[in-house]
């Protein structure tokens, strides 16, 4: 996996949630959900070309889908914020990826801190890292989605073994330290922004109980 | 429960309570109050936001039985009346300017128990929650047909030309002192902003002059709806038509199951400014065409056509093969507002599969890992650095004004600082330019911990640059703090020589470091 440039937390709106077809209605786009900035308040530059379609596919439909059929405004894709995901590193890299010359297969992965308005609390802060990764090519498939996944958390389990076993009241971070994490659930979710999409479970021994560790999906045509 | 546990997670909700009435009353009162409450075992589940059906119990009871196979699912039938039968909805073009679209529909003969008028308002309240979001895209009303008459007017009046008897309550109330009313109810006044400041208020009222509702505030109490209700006349009022349309129809295909022709809905017509009229419920049933092979290779399995359109009816998609075997023909009911894309027949397949029975691969690819060279060279500097005796903290990237302006007695201009609008608490006003506020910060709340302490940061800092496409940067700073009784200058000489070194840059003028003094 390669390593996605992140190196802005400033985003625009565009960006973040457009480009990702969340649409300008959402819940996550409110005032309670993202830090939007005073200054500076709008992204002065949005690709052209890229908008246009982006507002066609939101407002009409198109490449296969129906759309939202609303009406989409530039004026709230220039709304800058803090990004709330580093999906939106993502969707920069895809489309550097998109203009090239001829398509490779990538993989990219990225690390780095997102921003939430959120009440801070025992298991929330502000700010806080995620992990992200993205692989493209021709012919991926969901199970191939689900491989790399339980790929992934098998190797994320045997790399500490901080004394994460057999605490009954660790919170729940702990899968991440014990040997190996190779138990894991696949269930249905919704993201905006993929189709079909995954939370991924891992059974907690010390808690009893399946917890989330993930969440993933196939991004929409 | 754990049965139904398992349900729910193939199917793709959560479960995420076990728990009752007393029990939920226990919790938050106390267990004296919770009493004589009711101890039948409550579900809470958690259901997919774009899953409109789902939101109450009849549909969610309907998708699961469909799911299971054990019923199919039912047609949803528009009746249109005879010319001049139906009920009208006239909209004025005052509306235009404050909340232009409506839809509307009827429910005929409808039969309410407690149960089913308890869950008959709530579909409503979640709608209001969830796509209306907040009832300023759409506010649904629901009134009593047999107690008002039609053809009925929907248009926009002056607050003081309104005046009716509001639900439940017990007289006669103008606008302006229904906002007064409300404004302390803490149901209802987070929705008086959507109409407060404008010249006109919306309003429904029927041939008689009767009002129906003051949409989004409140329903007038002369056509509520009760248990003895027998025809429910329902109107969608909004900004957002695609969304109106829709809530329109989840409300009606839910609640259609218990009139007296199982599923079937009366059409209301409604009259626009220009005089063009619509027909609704629109309840279209829509067909898309999917290539068998275009599911089984998304998914990374291989069914024949006729088990995926078996497994898209279940998850109330009726699909059959079509062509010669190569193509399959899914219907898409009124109810899955939220299939928009070939994909999201994709997803459905795969739920109805079972994700976890799918196998697991790994692709193909073949690609070269790389590091970020930032990335990389972070990572070295940070094992050095500890090797120095230093410790690596992580501290917050946002803070107050203060913090990167007054305390280190500098300029807040100078400081080209990005400025958050919505901050929480005054400790995320701003974006850190500086490193140095977070190590202080961390230093000041272990004052308590062994001398000398020695901390280090690598890490962004963000400042506003109009050159980017967004208008602000991160820069990726260091930042060393030394804290003893004794001052250490030399120690933090030292180390910086240290990582030039590591760097290979030379301590000379032209073309490598030098020490100087700065501001604050």
């Amino acid at each position: 996996f390669t390593e996605m440039p992140t190196d802005n937390f400033v985003e625009s709106s565009f960006w973040n949630f457009d480009a990702l077809f969340q649409p300008q209605q959402h819940p996550a786009r409110d005032q309670h959900d993202t830090f939007f900035l005073q200054d500076p308040a709008e992204a002065p530059e949005l690709p052209a070309g890229y908008t246009a379609k982006v507002k066609k596919v939101h407002s009409q439909g198109g490449y296969g889908s129906q759309g939202y059929k609303y009406e989409w405004r530039l004026e709230e894709a220039r709304r800058n914020l803090l990004r709330t995901h580093t999906t939106s590193a993502s969707a920069r890299a895809l489309y550097r990826l998109a203009r090239q010359e001829k398509f490779s297969p990538v993989k990219y992965f990225s690390i780095d801190r997102v921003f939430r308005n959120e009440s801070l609390d025992a298991t929330h802060l502000a700010e806080f890292h995620q992990v992200e990764g993205v692989v493209a090519d021709r012919g991926l498939t969901l199970g191939h989605l689900m491989g790399i996944l339980r790929q992934f958390f098998t190797k994320l389990g045997t790399g500490g073994t901080l004394g994460g076993r057999g605490t009954p009241q660790g919170p729940p971070l702990t899968p991440l330290l014990s040997p190996g994490i190779t138990q894991l659930r696949f269930k249905p979710a919704y993201n905006p922004y993929t189709e079909p999409s995954m939370e991924v479970f891992s059974y907690h021994k010390g808690l009893k109980k399946w917890v989330e560790v993930g969440n993933s999906g196939i991004f929409r045509p | 429960d754990e049965e139904f546990n398992e349900l729910c997670f193939e199917f793709g909700l959560e479960l995420d309570e076990v728990t009752s009435e007393k029990d939920i009353i226990s919790k938050e009162k106390g267990e004296e109050k919770a009493k004589g409450a009711s101890d039948t075992v409550l579900y809470k589940i958690d259901v997919p936001a774009n899953r409109y059906d789902l939101l109450c119990l009849e549909g969610l009871v309907r998708g699961l039985q469909v799911f299971k196979e054990r019923i199919n699912l039912p047609r949803y039938e528009k009746i249109i009346p005879a010319q001049g039968e139906g009920q009208r909805l006239i909209i004025t073009e005052e509306t235009v300017q404050v909340r232009p679209h409506a839809v509307a529909a009827v429910l005929r003969n409808i039969t309410f128990t407690k149960e089913r008028y308890d869950s008959f308002i709530d579909l409503q309240e979640k709608l209001h929650q969830n796509i209306c979001r907040r009832r300023a895209l759409v506010a649904i009303g629901t009134h009593d047909l047999d107690t008002i008459s039609g053809p009925f007017t929907f248009t926009a009046k002056a607050p003081s030309e309104i005046k009716f008897k509001p639900l439940n309550q017990s007289q006669e109330y103008t606008a302006s002192q229904i906002m007064d009313l409300y404004r302390t109810d803490s149901h209802l006044r987070h929705y008086l902003h959507l109409i407060e400041n404008k010249p006109l208020y919306p309003l429904i009222y029927d041939s008689n002059g009767v009002v129906l509702s003051m949409p989004p505030i409140i329903n007038g109490d002369h056509s509520k709806i009760s248990i003895n209700t027998r025809n429910v006349f329902i109107e969608c009022t909004g900004t957002d038509i695609t969304k109106a349309k829709i809530v329109l129809d989840i409300i009606v295909t839910m609640f259609s199951e218990y009139c007296e022709k199982p599923f079937s809905v009366e059409a209301a017509e409604v009259v626009y400014p220009n005089g063009k009229t619509h027909i609704y419920p629109e309840l279209t049933y829509r067909k898309e065409k999917v290539k068998p092979e275009l599911i089984n290779k998304k998914i990374g399995i291989s069914e024949t056509p006729s088990s995926l359109a078996k497994l898209l009816t279940r998850m109330c998609l009726k699909s059959h093969v079509t062509g010669n075997g190569n193509n399959i023909e899914i219907e898409i009911p009124p109810t899955r507002a939220d299939i928009i894309h070939a994909c999201d027949i994709v997803e459905d397949a795969a739920i109805a599969y079972g994700y976890n029975n799918i196998q697991m691969t790994i692709p193909k690819t073949y690609t070269i890992a790389n590091q970020l060279p930032l990335n990389k060279l972070t990572e070295l500097l940070r094992l050095d650095l500890a090797a120095a005796g230093f410790t690596e903290a992580l501290t917050f990237a946002l803070c107050s004004q203060e913090d990167i302006a007054d305390k280190l007695g500098m300029d807040i201009c100078a400081t080209k600082a990005v400025r958050i609008a919505n901050p929480k608490t005054a400790e995320f006003q701003v974006a850190r330019t500086t490193l140095l506020p977070g190590l202080l910060k961390t230093i000041a709340a272990n004052r308590k911990m062994p001398l000398p302490l020695k901390l280090f940061e690598i890490s962004d800092i963000v400042v506003k640059d109009p050159d980017t496409d967004v208008g602000a940067r991160n820069y990726r700073h260091f930042c060393a703090v030394y804290y003893n009784k004794s001052p250490g200058f030399e120690i933090i000489h030292g180390l910086l020589d240290r990582v030039m070194q590591l760097l290979e840059v030379p301590p000379n003028e032209e073309n490598g470091y030098t020490i100087k003094a700065t501001e604050g």
